[in-house]
């Protein structure tokens, strides 16, 4: 609904009508920070609606943002800042104050900066949020490099998209075929634009291929499904670049002017032949060749390269395979082809301070994500979230000594749970920032609640096209403190208010919001935000896109000369493969085969869902109910050989570990695979639903994985593996009592 | 409204080609009609076809149809349900409601629910709601459009009910 229809709603109900930003997948998150009208009755937060004025989600909200207002009243929230007096794990606490919790941190960061040097600090991220600046700002100010960057969502195809055709063009439209691969265009931001882009398409009669192991509500839509197995996309894209190359199915005049090492290329992907592929991915060679035929000869055609490809050991070769392949065909920067982006209008100051890292940080890093000589990169520097867990356990390059989760769970959202809970155990300082319990507090020594999105008045929220003040919905329900407060208050703790406006929140947000000629003020009487109709697409922008700079300290250009590295001089001037190779997953069909006896199916996991924002919000009951036991994908093939009835519990188990988990018989996922979403621990009380156990036995997957630092890991880009060999077998009566 | 089969009826419209099950059209309506824990007015599910590799999976939302011929209203032995003339809009009376059941054994899509209260409560097309003027929640909060509030003929609500028990009976895997 308009503004004008939700005050008039709201006055037929006896209610107020707030109008605000989404706060339920994390604003500014993947989801885009959708625009609604909140509802109040008697103080209470009730419901919402869609805002028809924001060109995000354009009157539409989906089932996380209409559950919110339980999600604020959850009996699971945060209430008053904690401090642990038990044991490590054993989750005894007393009250203290926020500014007490504030002091002692500074106190600690103060005293551990002078024994060990500001790297002994690290803050572990989430997804990309709007307070990942505030971390990164923090960070710096403080002089520690260790922003802990999951090593698995996003970045990692930014990087490799951009040091191969200098940009990560994930735009297209008016496209007559799109692949989406390795992407869930719908879970992300289910009324958001990659959503409202893929049901545009399909209107249009666009020609739709899904890539992926199993059948989501995206490819029940699509015209083809090509079933890979998890983990062996590399593998894909190569046969696919034979097929492509050897069939001179490519664009020559745009080979011969703008990229450069095409004949290393041609002779290199000569061995990767379909048949080859359909050996280690499972998907028919027939298939992979029509694949490649299709979008190479089709011309508005468009890849749309999702976060499936980010979790395998070659990841990096993966990504960079398909920026060549949209190269050679020549399908960028072209009416339906892939877009380089241009740089942003209408933007707000930048505030992470970048300009002042320096070698020393760089070289400082306890576990780069990226090899230090691609230090920084788009986020700054970063470590991989895993790899600082690590370090505490094997002091090496050094420990790191204190972490900082702000809104994130280091136990069930990475890999290594068990590790995770040996290094949460033996860290000097652990302190934890959420909104909502989470399954990490026990381990810590401070704990902060939070204020969710809806109790406070800041920030703004700016997507491309859009921004928007927040509003406060209600009076905070219980601490009046956000995640910016948090670092505004230990900003200023530290001795940093010079660099975190002197604790003023209205300070921070008139700065941040100063290039577009802006208060706070002056945004907030805009009730459905600023949109800025979008420009004019320019096509062909090869000449300034490719001769863009690096994030790198000295600025050196992505691309050398100015063309697409399809032989990536690059890479290989650090040590690294010029040409994307096939690395096998540490435990997989055709690379253990030995393993198949034991272990005979393969499992992997899902990013997304339907209803919860990654490992958050299985307390919430309306989501709950939508899905409320973890479960296992298996074919009804897999399932009748092993006596498996929907519904059943079953034991998972992998050489690393073992699940127990409902299995849902599903049709429409690979024979030789198994998938189950991530992120379960959470009970819900009001269901009377229990947790999860972490470990053996519970429905966390990132036990279940191989985190052997010679083979887990893309060497290149991080990207840890999230696939594993496994056998499913029904539960016993006793065993499988809940 | 005209009588005969040119006279139309309200229902909730459901385009299975335009959802993406996202749950929105769900979660609105319990969050806007406060709806208890297990009680539901409109579901989304799943329905497969065919067998791996060309399985194709299908979206249908189901909240009541307001049907032509409500088989609820026949069987409830308290004259409970009614069917409206002007609007063909079907609706429960819970003063007269004793939760017998029988409407849900009558009822082919499985709409009929009973709460806490053990009274029948279902969707009435939010039409004594405040805001109802701008549409029920559950499609205004829709992003591909699937859900639609129209005035359809008799003879294409009767379509449209045949089309839905057709996705519900081929569900299974």
């Amino acid at each position: 609904m308009n503004y004008r229809q939700a005050i008039q709603t709201a006055k037929a109900a006896g209610e107020k009508v707030v109008p605000t930003v989404c706060g339920m997948c994390g604003p500014g998150g993947p989801g885009g920070g959708c625009g609604i009208y909140a509802f109040v009755k008697d103080g209470r937060f009730v419901k919402v609606a869609g805002m028809d004025e924001s060109p995000v989600n354009r009157g539409a909200v989906c089932a996380k943002g209409h559950a919110a207002p339980q999600w604020v009243y959850s009996p699971d929230r945060l209430t008053l800042p904690l401090r642990r007096i038990g044991k490590k794990g054993e989750g005894k606490f007393e009250k203290i104050t926020w500014d007490d919790a504030i002091a002692r941190i500074a106190e600690t960061l103060q005293e551990q900066k002078s024994r060990y040097g500001s790297e002994s600090l690290a803050m572990l991220t989430p997804a990309k949020r709007s307070y990942s600046d505030y971390i990164a700002r923090f960070l710096v100010a403080h002089g520690s490099p260790n922003y802990g960057h999951s090593g698995i969502c996003a970045v990692q195809r930014a990087f490799c998209f951009m040091y191969t055709i200098g940009d990560w063009p994930r735009q297209y439209s008016d496209s007559d075929l799109i692949i989406y691969w390795g992407r869930q265009p719908i879970y992300s931001g289910p009324v958001a634009r990659p959503a409202k882009a893929f049901l545009a398409a399909k209107q249009r009669g666009a020609k739709i291929i899904a890539i992926k192991p199993s059948v989501e509500p995206d490819v029940g839509m699509a015209d083809i499904w090509v079933p890979v197995r998890p983990g062996t996309d590399a593998a894909l894209a190569l046969a696919m670049l034979h097929v492509v190359v050897g069939e001179d199915l490519v664009d020559h005049d745009f080979i011969d002017r703008w990229c450069s090492g095409f004949h290393r290329l041609k002779a290199h992907v000569r061995q990767f032949t379909p048949a080859w592929a359909e050996t280690i991915t499972g998907v028919p060679e027939k298939q992979i060749a029509e694949v490649a035929r299709m979008y190479a000869t089709t011309k508005r055609a468009a890849i749309d390269l999702g976060n499936g490809v980010e979790h395998t050991p070659s990841s990096n070769d993966a990504i960079r395979a398909v920026a060549i392949l949209m190269a050679v065909t020549g399908h960028l920067d072209r009416p339906g082809t892939n877009l380089l982006n241009t740089p942003p209008k209408h933007s707000p100051k930048p505030i992470s301070l970048r300009d002042r890292i320096t070698p020393e940080m760089v070289d400082k890093l306890v576990g780069p994500e990226f090899p230090k000589a691609f230090q920084p990169f788009i986020e700054g520097t970063t470590s991989a979230y895993y790899r600082i867990l690590e370090s505490v356990l094997t002091e090496k390059p050094y420990p790191v000594r204190t972490i900082i989760a702000p809104g994130t769970q280091a136990l069930v959202s990475n890999r290594g749970s068990r590790n995770v809970a040996a290094a949460l155990e033996k860290l000097d300082f652990f302190v934890v920032a959420d909104v909502a319990r989470t399954t990490d507090i026990p381990y810590a020594d401070i704990v902060l609640p939070l204020a969710t999105s809806y109790e406070v008045d800041h920030p703004f929220q700016a997507v491309p096209g859009w921004i928007m003040a927040t509003n406060r919905v209600i009076d905070p329900v219980h601490s009046p403190k956000s995640i910016f407060d948090f670092f505004l208050d230990l900003g200023v703790a530290m001795g940093y208010g010079g660099d975190f406006w002197e604790g003023s929140m209205e300070r921070a947000m008139d700065d941040q919001l100063e290039p577009l000629g802006l208060t706070m003020h002056d945004l907030r009487m805009k009730p459905e935000g600023m949109a800025f109709p979008p420009e004019p697409p320019i096509y062909e922008k090869y000449e300034t896109v490719f001769n863009r700079t690096s994030p790198r300290l000295g600025g050196a250009p992505f691309l050398p000369g100015g063309k697409v590295q399809l032989y990536n001089t690059t890479f290989e001037a650090a040590g690294f493969t010029p040409l994307p190779e096939w690395r096998e997953p540490p435990e997989s069909i055709t690379g253990t085969p030995e393993l198949l006896d034991r272990y005979p199916l393969l499992l992997s996991d899902y990013h997304t869902s339907k209803n919860y924002s990654a490992s958050w919000q299985r307390n919430v009951p309306r989501l709950r109910e939508i899905a409320p036991h973890p479960e296992l994908h298996i074919h009804p093939e897999a399932a009748d050989a092993r006596d498996i009835a929907d519904g059943d519990w079953v034991k998972v188990a992998s050489p690393h570990g073992w699940m127990k988990v409902k299995a849902q018989r599903y049709p429409g996922i690979r024979p030789d695979t198994v998938m189950i979403l991530h992120g379960w621990w959470q009970g819900c009380r009001e269901l009377g639903i229990a947790d999860y156990p972490i470990l053996d036995g519970g429905a966390n997957v990132n036990i279940m994985y191989s985190v052997d630092p010679d083979k887990a890991y893309d060497p290149l880009v991080t990207a840890m593996t999230s696939q594993t060999l496994v056998q499913v077998t029904k539960m016993q009566e006793q065993e499988g009592a809940q | 409204m005209s009588k005969g089969p040119m006279r139309t009826e309200w229902m909730i419209w459901f385009d299975h080609e335009k959802c993406t099950q996202c749950h929105g059209c769900e979660v609105a309506c319990r969050t806007w009609r406060g709806l208890d824990h297990g009680v539901w007015f409109r579901r989304v599910g799943n329905v497969w076809r065919g067998g791996y590799p060309q399985v194709k999976s299908h979206s249908v939302s189901l909240g009541c149809l307001h049907c032509v011929a409500p088989g609820c209203a026949a069987v409830c032995p308290e004259e409970a349900i009614s069917k409206r003339e002007s609007d063909g809009r079907v609706t429960v009376d819970r003063e007269l409601c004793t939760g017998c059941g029988a409407c849900l054994d009558a009822c082919p899509y499985g709409v009929p629910q009973f709460g806490p209260a053990g009274i029948m409560e279902k969707c009435d097309l939010c039409q004594d709601q405040p805001g109802q003027e701008f549409g029920p929640p559950c499609v205004a909060t829709c992003p591909g459009d699937a859900l639609s509030l129209r005035a359809v003929k008799i003879r294409e609500k009767a379509a449209h009910q045949k089309s839905m028990l057709a996705w519900m009976a081929s569900a299974g895997g």
